[in-house]
Formats: structure tokens, C-alpha cells, sequence
């Protein structure tokens, strides 16, 4: 089959019209379009690499992914939201031009000169990714079947953007994103063209590259997740196709394109995402800023690792202190009694005040005590999840209880007190039950790593507490209550010390240091996962450049990256205003055209030529759902949202704006754009004429684009400094937040 | 026109138009067009029957057809079985031919009405399908009815709307977020029994003898007896069969949720009772669909929007339900706009129907409920200070009206903001913890002394003299305003505010003594109501005229927009002073509410009124602000609320009352068969969806076009109800309570009998199977029903003793 595609290229050959300009047809041609390309790719890489070095201080999020790569180099174990693929790339990066990971990025505005840290090199991964992707969207166009001149115009909106510079000169993901996302698009239209030769060689590669980028995309950031999306729809609409009776294909065949997108989209990407982790966690095996967000088995695995070195099995009548996991207070009590009535009139017990204390103090120890037979030695004395123990406060010798009397802040939750340890009247509420999270049954209670829950026998209430302080009879320390919820998740304690032992390894402390233990990869993989969702979902607090999605498409904010107060020099996120608003222009023509069509057709009359409207609904309308698909979630989310997040629809939108400019231009298109099958019916195959109106028009709009783009230069590069007049003649938006602007209103105090 | 059979036969009569092919090939055209209404009643034997009466043997469901052979079902139009390849251009899916080729709408044939009975006999038999309905209401008044009175306490919400019908009684204007209808016919009800409207309604109190609490009860549950029959007919009305009616009404009846929210006074029961109107009307309307504009089919439209209008006025959640008819309606209008053949009046006649129906009427019921609302709250109440000034005015023992007319220097006043819910300019002696530290200033709805503000001139003025001369405020002049209890002035500086961070802060400076020319404030007259624009106002009245309050130093303007301030200003409204001068933005007025001034006359009520489009807007614009409000206290737990994945397993109920040993206790939780069992249906109609359209693009047939078009219609309707029932709470920022499922419940309950129809009672199986199977069902629900019914008839004695209620973990039924 392979050998025949020469054969029909040939014929296409013998078919072309040749009614359009000369000038046309020479900008068509392989040589002119290979010209165009190198012209943009050149400028693409003058522009993300002119005056790289500067700023040579910290800019915005280098912060955090600046310090990611140098953990990669030092291999300390941290913990971030993003999956690690374009992390991972620039701890190469750094590595390969000599960064020992000394510098750990912790402010904006640090200095790079200062600390020698050889940041043009790192921000060079992206220059250079973010330069690549001005080809790849040129491509896109081309392959789609878009003349030269159609292309070269969504490629110019790219290159000439504001944002998009601004954004892939700093040590930010988003460069790798959006390279890899226009890849996976690439390979994707490459794929669809060759589906009259399915099963090919060629088909296969272009379904596992596009496999492979799609991965890649999410790897970089969690927000490919969404590139995973539109690839998805794209090929259930397809198989639906295929599906189809009217086409007249078997079942048999149908599973058969099923199983290839299975292992092209799905086995291909997973493994890949998973190679990642896989790096990831084979790279940072030291001990980290990100240990506390893991499990005590995953810390475990960590050289020099707190839990590694401390942790040991307890067991009975060991003395030790226990504190609460989220407010980090030990579980505490003192000889003073919770007064007999509160300020609100309700009544309490009256005993011994059980409270949270910060602080070490030997009211903080307490004593394992059994409830069953122990034998005289070894392991049957280790304590065990789900045993019924007591807890005796040592200095006062009372026994940790508590019973159905309202807790002085919360009338709903339970009372925490003591009561003498000789006074049997009151056994059964002193037993609790030791709950080990994530245990099975027998597994032994462990200090440092044992996260546990501490359950009360006979009404089910977990030991809780919360950051409210206790009013000054109390000294204003934190209160401890039974929460009737027996599974909150805020109830998590440890033992944090172990005061004294009978176990014959003794003390911890004087221990040689261990070997890290081992633990699946695929138990780390599910644990990271779920971790990075959680957190993603938790980044709720405001950020003073936040924005909600509905403003970034009109470019109603930027974001303030850098600045500089002695020379007025500053960073700001803002895109090409040209360039954006025309892709919101021709969004909204897209789907007004869209709309009528639909109506017109609904009474029977047909506006656009079919050939013009086939390709306004597939190819544009693939591009309007890439643009939906990147940027409507987002109206969802309740986390804190940044322009930059628009950066992948703002590329759908300019290829989508390059399409609409072609029909606008001429009703012709170019056909046929897909390679053809040896079955294939074809119509007449035509050209896309777009006369000598569309190089002038793109001509035109280069220019005001590239003129808007230097006009706004200053603010993207930081360089040089503006005066307040210039910073303000630069605020094309009232809503832009730019610094140093000179005062609008002379004040009068 | 379809020609008759015997002209068939002997081919085309020369009295007829000859016939082009494609026509004569398409299914039957509805009797919509007006030139075959006359002819209709004559062939009317010969449409497709309705197809509750259709003989379940004749059924073609699960025929499965193989191959071009078989023609003549399911999207059996043009096979194009060609071997080949096409080039298609990409997918094309979506030039598949749109405009449909013919409409074939489920819509039921209308049946020509029985001759009038000549005897008792004939009269029964002509009835007999209205017997199980009638038993069936029998019965639910029973359910709701009994021991209906035992709990001789305020349970639950009645402490609300017990409240609020008792202020209808006493007409004194209250303020809530719902709107009034619901409220209105409880204090009828209240009116009716003969209760004088002076009970306070405190939650867990014992009713006193002047409340006729039984018979309010009572008149709240009529609504809750009244959702049995509708289920019945709405069932009918959806073309199910018998077996499916009596299951609808049977899970109607017996759910135990349904039954305990119907028995007291609350507004849930009218809600639901408006709900299934709703659908029911609405199935009603569709079956109209064969004879589009008869007189029947104009009652049932009209009746849809009346509905409509009733259920959103009883609860904005009524407009979940209003959507469902809105997509329906969409989907209607979008298929009659590819009809080729109506014509363009017809069109013209279809749309403005529509909008007229189920846009115009509903908005006009909601609007008079409000009307009746304004007019019998005609007293002075709690609710005063979320109105307008004007409005306020007008009500009977306020005290506005005798205001001293015209503002002079000296006068104490209060300033109303007169954006939409807008509040009285107040300050209070906590400072702002950020900006300036200064005396907080903000906009507040209570009416209380902070409220009070004199009216200064400038530091470098004379000083005002109290028995000096009168000088009245002018349009231009500079003042400074103090707050009377604090004495310092309202004062703006370059601080920027708290919340709206591009506005200056304004705060409360200085004392009587001290301050400065950050304290002078220009007032700009914008109009007034009585003596019109800016040029003819002489001099500044109190309530009529609307002010803005420009900083003398700033150039900016005092402004109270719907922000709210932080914990530390107690969420009361921002108030801060916006840089941009814009005549037009409401939220920069204000007018002077309350006015003393001893040396002045005082005015007359009678010269005030306020313009009832108006006061609608002000109320619903405070409603939806307050609404917005109820949003969920992190730092409190609320044990009674719930999240909306909490419904569809029931995973909580809800203790409507206290659970002492010795009172009736009420707890809020459904019957498990029917709210499972719903939520079991949703989920296997998705699939068994996906599947039809699966073997449908492979060409398997399973039903005839019209049976697909059934199936659809009854699962959209179910389906769409459920899905805009319960997905907008997800959004919703609000505080919600297993409560808000109920009406959801009513779409699940559908979607569970239209499934059982689909699969058994209207397929092709043995009666005695079909026997078996309704046994089963009713079996399940009305014991379950039974297991449960103390829940909503209230248990007696300690809630322990009561032994296997407990039916998952999470209920909290038994006191630990």
C-alpha cells in the first residue's frame, strides 16, 4: 500500500487548476513556504532571545520552578502541584550548564550575578521551546490546508505576542506547554489526513506521536489534562463515524480502530506520563522540603528522612508525647479544672482541663497503659492498631477521658478530662481505641510515623482539636474535644517523642543511620496523585493578579511579574492587544457565521458553498473546540486563576482567526487536503484563492501587530526603565496595574 | 392532504392534486396546518393511535431488523451501502441532512368525547378509569391527614412561615428571600381558621390556644393530597400504562419525605404542588400538539404559564422546573423552524403563543403576587429598611411622611442609598484594622442612632447658630456631615478602601472640634420626584429629592455598591468614594430619609407615593442579595445542612424537631426503594440511551420512529427535570438542605416508572409476568412506605426503643 502514495500524488499533480495569481502560486510552492518558515522561526528566536539576560534577578514563579530544578540537582525531595516533565527538563538544563543547585530562588528580585547562578542557560529551555512553537503553528495551518500567506498570519500572531514572549524567557512551564500542546495538535491533523491509509506505518506514527506529545503536554503542566480532553472528543467523534452504518464498515473493523486509539492515546501516553514519575522519583532520593506532605511510608523511602531515622515501634508503658498533625500542638494537661459554669451559661464536669499546648513540658508526657494480659517480654508487649488502650497523664496520674458533656467552646462535641487512676467507677470511659490510618490489622504502633486516630470506646468520638483558644482560665490554650465524627480527618495525631522505653532497642537518638526502605513505584505514583489533586483544588487564597477567566480573552489584566524601583523597570504579563482582540473578533464571527448557517440551512437555504463550509465546520470548528476545550473549564474551577492559564486558547484562537480570515478572504479552499485512499472518491480538486487582497491584508495587519508588539516592548522585556508619563501612555487599559505611573490627579493635601 | 384509502385504490381521483413522489411517501403530517383541522375529525381512526392504547402485542420494541431488506422502521430512509470509501472531507457528522424530513411528534390523537350517559350505569362505566385516581387521593388524605395535629409545637421551619402568615394577618411588612405567594396562602389559611396573627412562632414552643395550628396544617396539606392525583395523571398524560400509573401514584403517595414535608405549614407543599402542575399541564399541552392552536390546546398553554408563574412565586427554585418547559419548548419551536411547509403566519402564530404563554403570563403572576403582597402589607413592620424611602413613607405608622419637608443647616438626618438594596449611611466606633485606622464608616439596614448624621457648614463658615437664621440646603453648597453619637465628620482621603480597592476609603475623623477640609462634602442635586430635573429644584426635600455627594477635595463621590465588608465590619456594605464621575450610576444617590428639625413645620403623608415597578425591582434585587448571603459559615457547623451529593443516596436525613423522649419526633428522610430506585433509573437510562444510539448507528432497529420519539420524549422530560433539579445547587455558593431534593425527586420518580414501562409493563411479556412484577414494586414501596411511615407521623417515646431504622450509618436517627 505504501508504494502506491507516489502514485496518487502524481495524480493530484495532473489535476490542479491553475486559475490563480502567479504571485499565489509562487508563495504555494514547497521553496516559498520553507522560505516562510525559516524567516518566522528566525524572528521567533531574535525575539524570545534578545536581552535573555535580563533581568538577572529572580522574575515572578521563577521562584518556584527555579528551585525545583535546583532540588533536582541537590536530588531533595520536594512537592508541587504540576506533574514533572518540564521540571525535570530544566533541572537538565541547569545541570548541563553547571548550576550546583546551591542558589534556592527564595525571593523575587534575588540576584543571579550575585550567587553565580548560570540562569541564561536555564532560561534558554524555553526561549528555545517557545521560539519552536512559532513553526509548529505555521505548520498546523499549512497541513490543515491553508495557503502560506493564511498560515504565516496565525504564526505572526504567535510571534509577534506579548505574552507569549514574555512568558518563554523566565523559568516558567508554560513555554513546554504549549510547544508540546501545538505538537499534539500537529501529529493529530496529520494522523486524520492519512485515514484513507489506515493502519500504515505512517498512521501508526503520527497516532503514537500524537500519543507521545499529549503526553508530554500533561506531563508539563496539570493543565494539559485538558489537551488529553480535546484529543478524546476529537476521537469518539471519529469512531462515531466509523461507527456508522452508512460507511459500511464491520464490526470487526470498528474494534480494530478502537484497540489502535486504545494503545496510541492511551497505553502509549500513560506509560510515558508514568516514565516521568518514574525520573522523578529515581532522581529525588534525599530528604526535602516535600516530606510532610507524604505519607510515613513514602518518607520513609527518603535518605535522612526525620521519620527514617526516629521512628520506632512503641510499646506498653512507654511514656510519650503525642501531637495533633495539622495545628502541631501536644496532647496536654495541668492540674487546673474546667471552671463549673461557662459564660453562657452551660454546665461542664468540672474536671481536669485536657488541653493543646505548643510547647514542650513534662505535663505533655503521657503513658501507655494496657487493657489486656501482656506477656513478660518481647514483641506481644508492642502496641497495635486497633488495641484498647488508656493514656495516664504522668505527673498528675489521672487517665485521659471523656463522656457526653459539652466541650467549652462547641455545645456539639464532647468534653476531654481526666479521672484519678485508682477510681475504677469510670473504667469504660477511659478506654480508647487506637485507630493507625491507612493500617492493617496487627500492624504495630509506630512513633513519628504512625498517623492515628483516637477513638473513645463507648460513644465513638474521636479526639479532635481545632485552632480556637481557650479563654484565660485556661490560659489560653488550644481545645481538645471529641468530635462525633469517628472519621474526621482533622482528628490525626502522632507521637512525637518517646520519653522512656522498655524496648531493647532503646531510645532512638543514638542510632546509626538506617537504610531507606523501599515501596512500589505505583504506590508512590497513587499517592502523588491524589496529593497533587487535593492541593490543586486547595490553591483557593487570593492573589493580588489573580483574574477570572471571562477577563482574559479582552486582556482586562496583567499580571505584575518584576520590577525594579531605582532604574523603573518592571515586568507585565499583558498580551498583544492587536493581536488578541482580533482573535476575539474572529471567534465571534466563527460562531455567528456558525449560527446563521445553522438557521438558513434549518429553512432549507444554503448560503456556503459546501466545500468552504465542510472546512469552516471540521477544520475551524476542531480549532474552536481545542479553544472551548482550554479555556471553559477554567469558569469551573475555584482556585485562584492567572491570565497565563489562556496562553494554549490563545493559540487555538489564532489558529481559529486564520481560518476565519481565509473564508472571509475567498469561498475557495484548497482540495484535497488529505492523503488519498485508493477507494477514495474525489470531487474536483481546487485551490484557495485568495487573489492579491490577502497578502496585503496580512501584510497590513503584520505590520500594525509588529508595531503594537515594540510599542509594547519595555513591559515585556523590563527594559529599559519608563518614566511615569511613558508608563501611563502604555496603559492602553484603564484596568491595567502597571508601577511607576505618574500621578493622574494632582493631589491637593 | 392524506388521501383516503379507497382513493388509493383506484388511483389519483381528477378532483385531487396530482402528488410528487416524496410526498407521498412521508409519514402522516400533524394536523396543525388549519386546512386540515376541518378534515382531521374524518380520518382521525386512521392516525397513529395513542399509544397508551396501544395493544402491547403489536409492539415492534426489540425486532431487531438486519439489512437493507427490512425497510420501513427506524431511520430506514436511504442506505447508502456502498463498498467504497468516500471522501468526506473530514467528519461528517454534521452535514448529515438537518432539516427533518417530516415532524412525527408523540403528541396523542385527541379522542372525540363519549356520548353523554343515559344511565347511572353507562355514566360509571364511562368512568371507571377515573376510579383508581379518586381511591388513590382517598387514601393520601388519609396518609396526610393523620395525627396530623400530635405535635402541638412549632416543628421545624413552621417558626418562619407560621411568622411570616401571621404578618399578613397583622399586614405589617416583613422582608424574606423567598417570594410571597406561598407565604400569602398561609396567612389565608390562617385567615380561614380564624387565626388573629399574634402568635410568635418560636421554634420548639407550644402552640397557644388562639392558633388554629390543626387547621392550618390541615390546609397546607390539601396541596400535599393533590400531588397523588397529578402523579396519576401526569402518568397518564405520558402515555404509560396502567400498570405505571398506579406505580407513580403509588410512589407519590408513599414516599415518606414527600408525606413529612406536606404536613406542616411550609412552603415545600405548594412548591411541590406547583411542580407537578407544572409537568402535568405541560404533558397536557404536548398531547395538544395534532391540533395546534383548538381551544384546548390555547387552555392548556395558558394553564402552563399560569403555573409557571405560581411555582416561581412560591420559590425562585421554581425556576429549576420553568427551565424544563423552556427546553422543551426551544426544542418544539427549533423543530417547527424546520418545518418547511407551515407557513410563515403559522410560524409567526407558534412563537408569539410561546412568548406570550410562558414568558409574558408567567411574569405578570409573579408580578401580581407581589402587587397583592405590597397591598396587604400596608403597615409599618420589621421589614421596613430593606424599601426605599419613598416606599416606607407610605406605609401606615411610619413616621416619614411627617418629616420637616425641606433640609436646612442643622438638621439631623438619615441618608438612604438608594442603589439597588441599598442601606442608611451609618458609622459606628470600631475602627478600620486596615487603610487609615479611622472610624469605619459603612451601610447598614437596621435602623438605629448611628444611623444619624447633622448637617454642618464648613470650618471656615460662621459657625451654625441654632437660633440664628434658617438657611436651607441648596444645590452646590459645601457641608459637613457628623455622625451624631461619635461627632466626627464623614471624611475621604487618598487611602484606598478596603474591599474596592480603586476607590478612596471614607471614614469617620475628627471630633466636634477638630478636622479639616477633607471633611467638606459638595452636594449635587440629580433630581427630584415631585418638583422634576436638577434646574427646577429649589430647595432639597427630604425623601423626593436624589442626591449625590461629591468630596470637595477629591473631586470623588460617595458610593455604597453591593460590597461586603470583611468579619472585622460585621459584613455590613462598603462605602467608599469612587473616582469616576458618572451621573448615571445609581449607587453614588442618595436621599434623605428621616429628618428632624424642631424649627421646621412638619410635612403630610399623603404627598408620598412610590411607583409599584419600582418597589417589585428594590424587593427582588434585596431578595437575590440576601440570598446570595446565605452562604455557609465555615467557623459554624451546621448539622442540618447538607451537600447536594448527600440526596440522590440519601446518605442524611434531617431531625425536623428536638428528640427528647416525650414529644412526637419528625424526621426528614424518603422511602430507600423510591429515591434509590430513581437514582438507579437515571443512571440505566444513560446507558440504555448509549446503547440504542449505538445500535441505531449500526443500524439495528428496535422501535419504530414513534415509540423512539416516545422513549425520548418521556426521557428528556424526566431527565432534563432531574439534571436542572439538582445540578444548579452545585454552583449555587448557598447553604442547601435535603429539602431542596424534593421536587428533584418528583423527576427521578418518573424516570423510574418510565424505565419500568419501557422494560416491563409495556413490552412484550406474559400478563402474568407483568402481574408478578407490579406486585413486587407496589410490595417494596408500600412496606418500605409502612417500615418508615413513623418518620413522618411522628414516633412516640424513646427514639432507641424504635428497633431497625437505622438503615445506613450516616442517618443520625438514634441518639448515640
Amino acid at each position: 500500500m505504501l508504494l502506491t502514495v507516489p502514485v496518487f500524488n502524481v495524480q493530484l499533480f495532473l489535476v490542479i487548476q491553475n486559475s490563480r495569481s502567479a504571485f499565489e502560486r509562487v508563495l504555494d510552492t514547497p521553496q516559498a513556504s520553507a522560505a516562510m518558515v525559516g524567516v518566522l522561526t528566525a524572528i521567533a528566536f531574535a525575539l524570545r532571545f534578545y536581552k535573555i539576560n535580563q533581568p538577572d534577578q529572580v522574575v515572578f514563579d521563577e521562584v518556584h520552578f527555579g528551585k525545583f530544578a535546583s532540588f533536582y540537582i541537590t536530588r531533595e525531595y520536594y512537592f508541587d502541584v504540576h506533574p514533572p516533565f518540564a521540571k525535570l527538563l530544566f533541572g537538565l538544563t541547569g545541570w548541563f550548564v553547571g548550576f550546583d543547585g546551591h542558589f534556592t530562588f527564595e525571593n523575587i528580585g534575588d540576584s543571579y550575578t550575585d550567587n553565580h547562578v548560570p540562569y541564561v542557560g536555564m532560561r534558554a529551555l524555553p526561549a528555545i521551546l517557545g521560539s519552536l512553537t512559532v513553526p509548529v503553528v505555521y505548520a498546523i495551518m499549512k497541513e490543515t490546508g491553508y495557503s502560506t500567506i493564511i498560515a504565516a498570519f496565525s504564526a505572526c500572531i504567535i510571534l509577534f505576542d506579548n505574552a507569549h514572549i514574555a512568558q518563554s524567557r523566565l523559568i516558567l512551564l508554560d513555554a513546554t506547554l504549549v510547544l508540546f500542546m501545538s505538537l499534539t495538535i500537529y501529529s493529530y491533523v496529520r494522523f486524520r489526513k492519512l485515514r484513507y491509509w489506515e493502519f500504515t506505518v505512517e498512521w501508526w506514527s503520527w497516532l503514537i506521536a500524537t500519543g507521545f506529545f499529549m503526553a508530554c503536554t500533561w506531563g508539563a503542566k496539570v493543565n494539559g489534562i485538558l489537551t488529553v480532553a480535546t484529543i478524546g472528543i476529537a476521537v469518539l467523534v471519529d469512531l462515531w463515524d466509523i461507527l456508522d452504518h452508512k460507511k459500511g464498515f464491520t464490526m470487526e473493523h470498528f474494534w480494530k480502530h478502537f484497540m489502535a486509539r486504545a494503545v496510541g492515546l492511551i497505553v502509549v501516553p500513560f506509560i510515558i506520563y508514568l516514565s516521568f514519575f518514574y525520573v522523578h522519583f529515581a532522581v529525588l532520593t534525599r530528604s526535602g522540603t516535600g516530606d510532610s506532605f507524604m505519607s510515613p511510608a513514602f518518607q520513609e523511602t527518603l535518605i535522612g528522612n526525620e521519620l527514617l531515622m526516629n521512628s520506632q515501634e512503641l510499646r506498653y508503658f512507654d511514656v510519650v508525647t503525642m501531637k495533633h498533625k495539622d495545628t502541631k500542638v501536644y496532647l496536654h494537661s495541668h492540674p487546673d479544672h474546667y471552671p463549673l459554669q461557662y459564660d453562657d451559661g452551660r454546665i461542664s464536669s468540672q474536671g481536669q482541663q485536657v488541653t493543646g499546648y505548643g510547647h514542650d513540658d513534662i505535663n505533655n508526657h503521657w503513658q501507655i497503659i494496657p487493657t489486656k494480659a501482656l506477656p513478660e517480654a518481647g514483641r506481644g508487649r508492642v502496641v497495635r492498631h486497633e488495641d484498647v488502650i488508656q493514656l495516664l497523664h504522668i505527673s498528675t496520674q489521672t487517665l485521659l477521658l471523656t463522656h457526653d458533656v459539652a466541650s467549652p467552646l462547641m455545645p456539639t462535641n464532647q468534653e476531654f478530662t481526666t479521672w484519678p487512676k485508682d477510681d475504677h467507677s469510670r473504667h469504660n470511659d477511659t478506654l480508647f481505641y487506637l485507630n493507625i490510618i491507612d493500617a492493617d490489622s496487627e500492624d504495630p504502633w509506630k512513633s513519628k510515623s504512625s498517623y492515628f486516630r483516637l477513638v473513645h470506646g463507648p460513644t465513638r468520638v474521636s479526639m479532635w482539636t481545632h485552632s480556637k483558644q481557650l479563654p484565660e482560665w485556661a490560659f489560653k490554650q488550644q481545645e481538645i474535644n471529641g468530635n462525633k465524627n469517628p472519621t474526621e480527618k482533622s482528628a490525626t495525631w502522632f507521637v512525637d517523642q518517646v520519653i522512656s522505653t522498655e524496648s531493647p532497642e532503646g531510645l532512638s537518638g543514638e542510632q546509626v543511620p538506617k537504610e531507606p526502605k523501599k515501596i512500589s513505584f505505583f504506590r508512590k505514583f497513587a499517592e502523588l496523585q491524589l496529593l497533587m489533586l487535593q492541593h490543586n483544588a486547595g490553591l483557593t487564597s487570593s492573589h493580588p493578579y489573580a483574574s477570572g477567566p471571562i477577563n482574559w480573552p479582552f486582556l482586562i489584566s496583567g499580571i505584575s511579574f518584576w520590577t525594579e524601583n531605582d532604574a523603573q523597570k518592571q515586568i507585565y504579563l499583558i498580551g498583544n492587544i492587536v493581536g488578541w482582540w482580533t482573535c476575539v473578533i474572529a471567534l465571534s464571527i466563527y460562531v455567528g457565521i456558525m449560527g446563521a448557517d445553522l438557521l438558513a440551512r434549518r429553512r432549507g437555504i444554503e448560503p456556503i458553498p459546501e466545500a468552504a463550509r465542510g472546512r469552516l465546520w471540521n477544520s475551524a470548528g476542531f480549532f474552536l473546540l481545542i479553544w472551548a476545550i482550554h479555556y471553559l473549564p477554567f469558569f469551573l474551577m475555584s482556585r485562584q486563576l492567572f491570565i497565563h492559564h489562556y496562553l494554549p486558547s490563545h493559540l487555538a484562537s489564532a489558529l481559529l482567526a486564520g481560518s476565519v480570515l481565509s473564508f472571509i478572504l475567498s469561498d475557495t479552499v484548497n482540495y484535497p487536503i488529505s492523503i488519498v485512499g485508493r477507494w477514495t472518491k474525489l470531487r474536483k480538486s481546487e485551490y484557495a484563492d485568495l487573489g492579491m487582497k490577502g497578502p496585503v491584508v496580512v501584510g497590513v495587519f503584520t505590520f500594525i501587530l509588529f508595531l503594537m508588539f515594540v510599542y509594547m516592548a519595555p513591559l515585556t522585556y523590563g527594559t529599559p526603565g519608563l518614566d511615569g508619563e511613558t508608563v501611563n501612555a502604555k496603559r492602553l487599559l484603564s484596568s491595567w496595574t502597571l508601577h511607576f505611573a505618574a500621578k493622574e490627579t494632582a493631589e491637593v493635601s | 392532504m392524506r388521501p383516503s384509502q379507497v382513493q388509493i385504490d383506484f388511483g389519483t381521483p381528477p378532483g385531487t392534486p396530482p402528488r410528487t413522489s416524496s410526498e407521498f411517501e412521508e409519514i402522516p403530517y400533524p394536523v396543525t396546518h388549519p386546512s386540515y383541522f376541518k378534515t382531521a375529525h374524518s380520518y382521525k381512526h386512521e392516525e397513529s393511535l395513542p399509544l397508551h392504547h396501544m395493544n402491547e402485542d403489536t409492539s415492534t420494541r426489540r425486532r431487531v431488523a438486519r439489512g437493507p431488506g427490512s425497510s420501513g422502521g427506524f431511520m430506514s430512509g436511504d442506505e447508502h451501502e456502498s463498498e467504497m470509501h468516500y471522501d468526506d472531507d473530514g467528519k461528517d457528522v454534521y452535514s448529515k441532512p438537518s432539516p427533518a424530513r417530516s415532524r412525527v411528534s408523540s403528541g396523542r390523537v385527541h379522542r372525540p368525547p363519549p356520548p353523554p350517559p343515559t344511565s347511572i350505569s353507562e355514566f360509571i362505566s364511562q368512568n371507571l378509569e377515573h376510579l383508581p385516581p379518586v381511591i388513590y387521593t382517598l387514601l393520601s388524605c388519609w396518609t396526610r391527614f393523620h395525627k396530623i395535629g400530635r405535635a402541638n409545637t412549632v416543628v421545624w421551619d413552621e417558626a418562619h412561615f407560621g411568622k411570616f402568615g401571621s404578618h399578613y394577618l397583622k399586614r405589617e411588612f416583613y422582608f424574606d428571600v423567598h417570594p410571597p405567594l406561598g407565604k400569602m396562602l398561609v396567612g389565608l389559611a390562617g385567615l380561614l381558621s380564624g387565626y388573629n396573627g399574634n402568635f410568635e412562632f418560636k421554634s420548639g414552643v407550644v402552640y397557644d390556644e388562639s392558633v388554629p395550628y390543626v387547621a392550618m396544617r390541615v390546609m397546607m396539606a390539601t396541596f400535599g393530597v393533590a400531588l397523588v392525583p397529578l402523579g396519576w395523571y401526569t402518568a397518564v398524560e405520558l402515555g404509560m400504562s396502567s400498570w405505571c400509573c398506579h406505580l407513580v401514584a403509588l410512589m407519590v403517595l408513599c414516599d415518606v419525605a414527600w408525606l413529612a414535608i406536606s404536613r406542616f405549614i411550609l412552603l415545600d407543599s405548594m412548591l411541590l404542588f406547583f411542580t407537578f402542575t407544572t409537568v402535568f399541564l405541560l404533558t397536557k399541552f404536548h398531547n395538544q400538539q395534532y391540533q395546534s392552536f383548538s381551544f384546548d390546546w390555547w387552555m392548556w398553554l395558558v394553564f402552563t404559564g399560569i403555573s409557571i408563574g405560581c411555582v416561581t412565586s412560591v420559590k425562585w427554585i421554581g425556576l429549576f422546573v420553568t427551565a424544563v418547559v423552556g427546553l422543551y419548548t426551544i426544542e418544539d419551536l427549533w423543530e417547527k423552524f424546520g418545518d418547511l411547509r407551515m407557513t410563515n403566519r403559522d410560524q409567526i402564530r407558534h412563537w408569539a403563543a410561546r412568548v406570550l404563554c410562558l414568558i409574558i403570563l408567567p411574569i405578570l403572576v409573579y408580578m401580581l403576587s407581589f402587587k397583592l403582597h405590597f397591598m396587604i402589607l400596608n403597615h409599618s413592620g420589621p421589614g421596613d429598611s430593606t424599601m426605599s424611602s419613598l416606599f416606607q413613607a407610605q406605609l401606615v405608622g411610619n413616621d416619614f411622611g411627617k418629616n420637616p419637608r425641606e433640609i436646612a443647616f442643622g438638621s439631623k438626618i438619615t441618608l438612604k442609598g438608594m442603589g439597588w438594596g441599598g442601606g442608611l449611611l451609618h458609622s459606628h466606633v470600631q475602627t478600620y484594622p486596615v487603610g487609615s485606622g479611622q472610624q469605619q464608616v459603612t451601610c447598614y439596614h437596621y435602623k438605629d442612632d448611628n444611623n444619624h448624621w447633622t448637617i454642618l457648614p464648613t470650618w471656615e463658615a460662621p459657625e451654625y447658630n441654632p437660633n440664628g437664621e434658617l438657611q436651607f440646603l441648596q444645590d452646590g453648597d459645601v457641608i459637613r456631615l457628623q455622625h451624631v453619637p461619635t461627632t466626627r465628620h464623614l471624611h475621604s482621603h487618598t487611602v484606598v478602601a478596603p474591599v474596592t480597592k480603586l476607590n478612596n476609603e471614607v471614614s469617620g475623623y475628627g471630633n466636634s472640634t477638630v478636622g479639616d477640609f477633607h471633611d467638606y462634602w459638595v452636594v449635587e442635586v440629580v433630581d427630584d420626584i415631585k418638583q422634576g430635573p436638577r434646574e427646577h429644584v429649589t430647595k432639597i426635600h427630604s425623601l423626593t429629592t436624589r442626591l449625590r455627594f461629591k468630596h470637595q477635595a477629591l473631586g470623588c463621590y460617595l458610593y455604597a455598591a453591593n460590597a461586603a465588608l470583611p468579619h472585622w465590619g460585621f459584613k455590613q456594605v462598603e462605602v467608599s468614594c469612587t473616582k469616576e464621575d458618572n451621573p448615571d450610576d445609581i449607587h453614588t444617590y442618595w436621599n434623605v430619609e428621616s429628618h428632624w428639625n424642631d424649627r421646621l413645620p412638619l410635612g403630610d403623608a399623603k404627598f408620598y407615593k412610590s411607583p409599584f415597578l419600582h418597589d417589585f425591582w428594590h424587593l427582588n434585587v434585596a431578595m437575590m442579595t440576601s440570598n446570595n448571603a446565605l452562604i455557609p459559615d465555615p467557623d459554624k457547623e451546621d448539622i442540618l445542612a447538607s451537600t447536594p451529593t448527600d440526596w440522590p443516596w440519601m446518605r442524611l436525613g434531617l431531625r425536623m424537631c428536638g428528640w427528647g423522649d416525650s414529644q412526637p419526633k419528625y424526621y426528614l428522610l424518603g422511602t430507600p426503594v423510591i429515591w434509590w430506585g430513581g437514582t438507579v433509573s437515571l443512571i440505566v437510562f444513560v446507558i440504555v440511551l448509549g446503547i440504542y444510539l449505538f445500535r441505531h448507528q449500526r443500524k439495528y432497529i428496535d422501535m419504530t420512529l414513534q415509540q423512539w420519539n416516545h422513549f425520548l420524549y418521556v426521557g428528556k422530560i424526566a431527565g432534563y427535570g432531574w439534571f436542572l433539579h439538582y445540578f444548579p445547587f452545585f454552583i449555587m455558593g448557598r447553604v442547601t438542605y435535603v429539602h431542596h431534593y424534593l421536587p428533584t425527586l418528583y423527576f427521578s420518580v418518573l424516570m423510574f416508572a418510565h424505565l419500568l414501562d419501557h422494560f416491563i409493563f409495556s413490552a412484550r411479556w406474559k400478563d402474568s409476568t407483568k402481574r408478578v412484577a407490579f406486585g413486587i414494586c407496589a410490595f417494596l414501596i408500600i412496606g418500605n412506605f409502612w417500615w418508615f411511615r413513623g418518620m413522618a407521623w411522628g414516633i412516640d417515646g424513646p427514639i432507641n426503643d424504635h428497633w431497625g431504622l437505622l438503615w445506613r450509618k450516616t442517618w443520625n436517627i438514634y441518639n448515640a
